[in-house]
């Protein structure tokens, strides 16, 4: 502090000089018009300039700060696009007639996410536990299969598609002869139904129905047809080749299938 | 500072101040409507003050010359920083015309002191630096380079002319 003070009592005449020629120019440029005039202008040209300049080097002590901005209102734009609303109108397809009792009900549900193709197919629609969708429940689309409900939470539910290695479904004839729905994981297209009696004419093209016999899905919805028939030699059964209705994996919609009977059933089933 | 010295350098304030303002002010020659050529004599002010004379003290007083005729001439600031920056600058102006076993302790800045062509010098160079501040001063910008030019060209004889007759007069007087 003492060498401070020595300095600047040593230079006094420069600090003298320089406070009293700021007073001047102080004094010329507030006083003075044309000089006045000359500052202004001198100021907007170089200080836009050195601002600018200055605000480019200091940018990037920003970019934090304005990419959460940014960050904000991506995510306030994203949420209004149509695309991430939640449907929440309920669109259930039932019937009132005093003579057939309902016993099915459909509700219509959009696919929101499929998994990458591959031998265990399954599928998110956008209907869960707040709409009675439950585990077991079959989800049909096109005018054939599309799964069967696996996972449900509040809002949406997991569906283990017809593409998928562990699906069995109930299916057969019109004649009432039936066997087992399954994928062997090759061709999207065609389905497998074994544990169909050997003795059970088929010919190509005859319509596979479901059967109701798993509560899964109604009786009597075409499921596809069939292709060709394999008799298994020694085991009293044949496998036939079906080509489905529809094209699961590129299935937009699909109607929950709600069984009103299923305790009563499953009541039933418990009874030994 | 003696008392003499005091008032004699009082009196020269006044004297110069007056002879500025109501004489030498009103000098302006130009062509084209813009004058190029102005007569100073208060510098001889900053020139004559002792030799010893602390500099804070001069830029200080030379300061105040300058704001006073600047009162008078409606050019506040103008004339004063161009009179403190020659203030500032005497003391290199007076090392680098020192003589070659310095100044003597008693010397004042005077003919009879240091001799004609020593002061002819300190007051070019003085007058130099003086003009060339004003007139920065007046135009405010460097791009006024070539006028700065022509103006300090013209005002320095004249000036030069005006602080010589000057300093024969305070010099018989005194």
């Amino acid at each position: 502090m003492g060498r401070l003070l020595r300095i600047i009592l040593n230079s006094s005449g420069l600090f003298t000089f320089l406070i009293l020629e700021l007073v001047c120019v102080y004094l010329i440029v507030h006083h003075n018009d044309t000089q006045r005039a000359i500052w202004a202008e001198t100021k907007s040209v170089y200080g836009s300039y050195f601002t600018e300049q200055l605000n480019r080097k200091l940018a990037f002590l920003d970019v934090a700060r304005e990419n959460e901005i940014l960050r904000r209102e991506n995510a306030a734009l994203l949420a209004r696009i149509p695309g991430s609303g939640y449907d929440t109108s309920v669109d259930t397809l039932q019937v009132a007639d005093s003579l057939f009792q309902q016993r099915f009900t459909y509700l219509a549900s959009r696919v929101v996410n499929k998994s990458p193709y591959g031998p265990y197919n399954t599928l998110i629609i956008d209907r869960g536990s707040n709409l009675q969708v439950e585990r077991g429940q079959g989800v049909v689309a096109d005018g054939g299969l599309l799964g069967v409900i696996s996972e449900v939470t509040p809002r949406h539910a997991r569906v283990i598609s017809v593409l998928h290695l562990d699906t069995r479904i109930s299916a057969g004839l019109d004649n009432n002869a039936f066997g087992t729905l399954r994928w062997d994981g090759r061709d999207p297209r065609r389905v497998t139904i074994t544990d169909m009696p050997d003795y059970v004419p088929v010919a190509p093209n005859d319509t596979i129905y479901t059967t109701g016999y798993s509560n899964v899905f109604p009786t009597g919805l075409p499921i596809g047809t069939v292709e060709s028939s394999l008799p298994l030699a020694g085991t009293g059964s044949q496998n036939l080749t079906v080509v489905l209705l529809n094209d699961p994996l590129q299935a937009t919609n699909g109607y929950v299938v709600r069984d009103l009977f299923k305790e009563e059933l499953d009541r039933l089933n418990t009874v030994r | 500072m003696t008392l003499a010295a005091f008032f004699s350098n009082f009196l020269r304030f006044v004297l110069l101040l007056l002879a500025q303002v109501f004489v030498l002010n009103q000098i302006a020659w130009g062509w084209g409507g813009r004058a190029y050529l102005f007569v100073f004599g208060y510098p001889l002010f900053v020139a004559l003050l002792p030799l010893r004379t602390p500099r804070p003290l001069v830029i200080g007083l030379s300061f105040l010359l300058g704001l006073s005729i600047d009162f008078f001439s409606e050019t506040l600031g103008l004339h004063a920083g161009a009179l403190t920056a020659t203030a500032y600058a005497r003391p290199l102006i007076l090392r680098s015309l020192r003589p070659r076993d310095g100044y003597n302790i008693k010397a004042r800045p005077s003919i009879a002191d240091l001799g004609t062509g020593w002061m002819a010098q300190y007051l070019t160079l003085l007058l130099l630096v003086h003009l060339l501040v004003f007139f920065l001063l007046q135009t405010f910008s460097i791009l006024f380079a070539g006028e700065i030019a022509i103006k300090t060209a013209l005002s320095l004889p004249a000036s030069l002319l005006t602080t010589g007759i000057f300093v024969l007069l305070f010099s018989s007087k005194t």
